[in-house]
């Protein structure tokens, strides 16, 4: 028995620091993963079980009250929309005049979060997406309200994402108001984030909204991470003590938003926006999105140098009933359109 | 290994498919400090009853299987619940005749034991957890033994599974 138990530790050991040291058994767990993932699949069934009855089950009223409520927030969303539009116009002209580098595009994929790390200490969760549907190790994930966390790791159907919060995760950010630059860190609280290394004359105070600056050329630059909760000038410290909240619902959010860094040139988005546009002209009366009182944004074919493709944003005529559902993040350039959207799944189930 | 059952192996597998289950599913956020080692409790039962046929290598195959879940360090839950089942093995002769609180205590220091090790273990991999939170699951699956104990007595009585 004991010499059992000596192989065996030692194997266990050697594993140990072959995982995580190479890569060698990368192959060996995902194989793993794809029967024993399925198990935060089962656990998760008695919640989806429950959604789709009280989907089903939903009174008329609550119904048509969901409904006008969304359609508010729909109009609400396109109203901003179209504002977004011309100023992210504006905002590439502006950049081709002092010759700066344009704004990369992206393109964002919803995934479900299907279950939690069992672990209390660590804050990660797990989402539907894994490497078959392109999901890529360190890809930046986002809720609606700002962004939640990274894929730290894929499995084929499945991926692990580390959240913001987590107390090995930091993420480099920058005052929205000044762009002031900074490291939020997580503190293993759900609703903390800690800035490190702030100056005591530093100009940040509270209500600050923080996003992310992409330094660490990780995350994209300029999504909404967390406001500033409160900022402690203690005399007897280095540097300030300054809290945040993250901005996104760490542990609400079912439905998440996988992005996608476009990695296009500039002239091929230019090309794509305007082939959207020609086609949108020849089928304009499908679900006119964009409202007339906006002049068409005749932006992009004017310019085939410029990376104009923001412009043309409610502009995929070819599925027009995909627009009410899109989310609102979402570019035309998705090779693939967002199919579950918020909307659908939750009527699915 | 389940063919080495003379029969009804398989409802010691569905256990500890279901160990695996209960040791992922979703509990509210001040329970999860407390979740019982599912697994580590039922490893030790059978080990406890069944020692010819539920020994290290299956201890050390469901650790794999924990790791994949958990997404820690291939290995580490594999080492964890081979230690266990070795202390409980090495034990057995004795913990069969104790009566069931002080079978909870044998079970309640090992299990520590087990967490003390894993504490150590992720320190070295750099996941740095609160000491003495992560000794509260071995007292809730010491306190759960006498429990679990009982229904899986009756289930092994019922299908006669040795």
């Amino acid at each position: 028995m004991g010499v059992r138990l000596l192989v065996l530790v030692v194997l266990s050991v050697a594993l140990m620091v072959v995982d995580a040291r190479f890569t060698l058994l990368k192959p060996v767990r995902s194989q793993m993963s794809l029967v024993l993932m399925q198990s935060y699949w089962i656990t998760d069934l008695p919640q989806r079980l429950w959604q789709g009855v009280a989907s089903q089950f939903g009174s008329r009223t609550e119904l048509v009250a969901e409904n006008e409520k969304l359609q508010t927030e729909n109009l609400l969303l396109q109203g901003r929309l179209q504002k977004l539009a011309a100023l992210t116009e504006q905002n590439v002209r502006l950049r081709e005049l002092l010759n700066s580098s344009a704004l990369v595009n992206e393109k964002v994929e919803v995934a479900e979060l299907i279950g939690m790390d069992p672990n209390p200490f660590t804050h990660r969760i797990i989402i539907n997406k894994g490497e078959r549907d392109g999901v890529v190790l360190g890809q930046p994930v986002l809720d609606a309200r700002g962004l939640m966390g990274q894929v730290v790791e894929l499995m084929p159907y499945t991926s692990r994402v580390l959240l913001l919060t987590d107390t090995t995760h930091s993420i480099p950010v920058q005052v929205n108001r000044n762009g002031l630059r900074a490291i939020a860190s997580g503190t293993g609280n759900p609703e903390r984030l800690e800035l490190r290394h702030v100056a005591d004359t530093a100009d940040i105070k509270e209500g600050d909204l923080l996003v992310s600056s992409g330094l660490g050329q990780r995350f994209p630059a300029g999504y909404p991470v967390a406001t500033v909760k409160e900022v402690i000038h203690d005399s007897g410290q280095p540097f300030a003590i300054v809290r945040a909240v993250p901005t996104a619902a760490l542990n609400r959010s079912r439905y998440l938003l996988l992005v996608f860094s476009d990695g296009r040139t500039p002239e091929e988005r230019a090309n794509e926006a305007a082939q959207a546009q020609e086609a949108d002209r020849q089928g304009g009366d499908g679900a006119p999105v964009v409202p007339a009182t906006v002049p068409k944004p005749a932006t992009a074919p004017a310019k085939p140098g410029a990376p104009a493709a923001p412009a043309a944003a409610p502009a995929t005529p070819a599925r027009p009933a995909a627009h009410a559902v899109k989310p609102a993040a979402a570019k035309p350039p998705a090779s693939k359109p967002p199919a579950a959207t918020r909307a659908t799944p939750r009527t699915e189930e | 290994m389940a063919g080495t059952f003379s029969r009804n192996g398989w409802i010691v597998w569905l256990t500890f498919a279901i160990g695996l289950l209960l040791s992922v599913s979703p509990l509210p956020q001040f329970m999860e400090i407390l979740r019982p080692l599912w697994l580590a409790l039922l490893l030790a039962f059978w080990a406890l009853y069944l020692p010819h046929k539920i020994g290290m290598v299956t201890a050390f195959l469901l650790g794999l299987a924990e790791d994949v879940l958990y997404g820690t360090l291939l290995g580490q839950n594999a080492l964890i619940l081979t230690l266990i089942t070795f202390l409980v093995l090495s034990l057995q002769q004795r913990l069969r005749m104790f009566p069931m609180w002080q079978q909870s205590l044998v079970i309640l220091v090992i299990f520590g034991l087990a967490q003390l090790v894993q504490l150590w273990l992720s320190a070295l991999t750099g996941n740095r957890q609160p000491t003495l939170a992560l000794v509260l699951p071995a007292l809730v699956s010491a306190l759960l033994w006498p429990w679990v104990s009982f229904g899986l007595r009756g289930l092994r009585r019922r299908y006669k599974i040795n």
